[in-house]
């Protein structure tokens, strides 16, 4: 990561987590990433992000979950774009992914899919809205970090054993 | 979660936990004593916490089950102590093994398969189900990725996982990890019936 100052506080994104910020001391972390994908989101013009750590890919009806608000993908962008308000125009957002590994071994990782099912339904939720992902990290076998900083809206993802990368 | 539920887990977990060791000793030519100190249920925070936090790495195995109903089993160490459960399966003395290269990957495997399977045959014996583990995929993370990768599968319906604690203990010396049971909800529900 870059340098860390007095400043700055890294505030930890769980399973199933939306967290919004727009004081630039702080620094949003969804730590190790599987087969769980995460969005980092960028408004540029308000210098306010957000961080999204989705579990599931659709919600099928399931009702909406205050407590997890980014469980599923479906709820997750809802919410989002709730929470973003009248700041500006959706498709203003910077949109980063990075996630949907296969951590458990190709074979079982295969059987369920979770992580490559929750890219594409991101993808079918992006289209909802009108968005598009200015960059994407996503599959593979090593599961992720992802940090935004709201202080410069530049996005980080590192691996176990890979240092960290803006992306 | 009810109390008789609790001790049934840990009858079977001690029953897993016997059978794993006379496997262990078996294949080492050692005797391998396995304790299990704690068997609790719990959240994924509660395993990210015990093998380190978030942003831990650990090294370990999973296997799926499948059969009557499906589930997943993960043997986690921190990385350290899994080398040291290297060392005591090769008979060395600890801090023998420095990285995690093929030889103590695939040792690994061997002891998430013992395990793994000695806790899965328990269960299966005590419930009387027809439970088959995989064969052991050797993993090597960040804790969180790995427990989040079960639990979008099994927390998909909100269920508990079994956390036991386990040590593994020879002439020598002992070392800790983690075994992590993760019945999907209708094998819970079974053993719900079955200790009441």
């Amino acid at each position: 990561m870059t340098a860390l100052t007095t400043s700055q506080t890294r505030i930890s994104v769980g399973i199933g987590q939306l967290a919004t910020a727009d004081d630039p001391g702080i620094i949003l972390v969804a730590y190790g990433l599987g087969s769980c994908v995460g969005v980092t989101v960028w408004h540029p013009r308000t210098r306010w992000g957000a961080l999204l750590h989705i579990l599931l890919p659709d919600s099928n009806g399931a009702p909406f979950r205050t407590d997890e608000p980014a469980r599923y993908a479906d709820h997750a962008f809802e919410e989002l774009l709730r929470r973003f308000g009248t700041r500006g125009e959706p498709r203003e957002l910077v949109l980063k992914l990075a996630g949907g590994a296969m951590v458990l071994g190709r074979n079982h990782s295969q059987r369920f899919k979770i992580g490559e099912r929750n890219a594409e339904a991101i993808y079918r939720q992006l289209d909802r809205f009108g968005l598009r992902p200015a960059a994407t990290d996503l599959g593979g076998t090593a599961g992720r970090t992802l940090e935004l900083h709201i202080g410069t809206g530049k996005s980080y993802v590192r691996t176990a054993t890979a240092p960290a990368r803006e992306f | 979660m009810s109390v008789p539920m609790t001790q049934r887990l840990t009858e079977i977990a001690n029953d897993g936990a016997f059978r794993a060791g006379r496997g262990l000793s078996g294949l080492i030519g050692e005797e391998i004593l396995i304790r299990i100190p704690e068997v609790r249920l719990g959240t994924r925070l509660d395993v990210c916490a015990a093998v380190g936090g978030d942003d831990a790495l650990v090294l370990g195995a999973y296997l799926g089950v499948s059969g009557d109903v499906s589930g997943h089993v993960m043997l986690l160490f921190p990385e350290a102590r899994a080398l040291e459960c290297v060392d005591l399966m090769c008979g060395q003395p600890p801090g023998t093994t420095t990285e995690a290269d093929d030889f103590a990957q695939s040792a690994i495997a061997e002891l998430g398969n013992i395990v793994g399977s000695a806790f899965v045959n328990a269960l299966a014996d005590a419930t009387n189900l027809s439970l088959h583990p995989s064969p052991p995929v050797v993993v090597r993370d960040l804790a969180m990725a790995l427990v989040e990768s079960v639990y979008a599968e099994v927390m998909a319906q909100d269920g508990p996982v079994v956390i036991i604690d386990t040590v593994f203990e020879d002439t020598r010396g002992e070392t800790a990890g983690l075994l992590i049971l993760a019945p999907d909800p209708p094998a819970l529900a079974r053993l719900e019936e079955l200790a009441a």
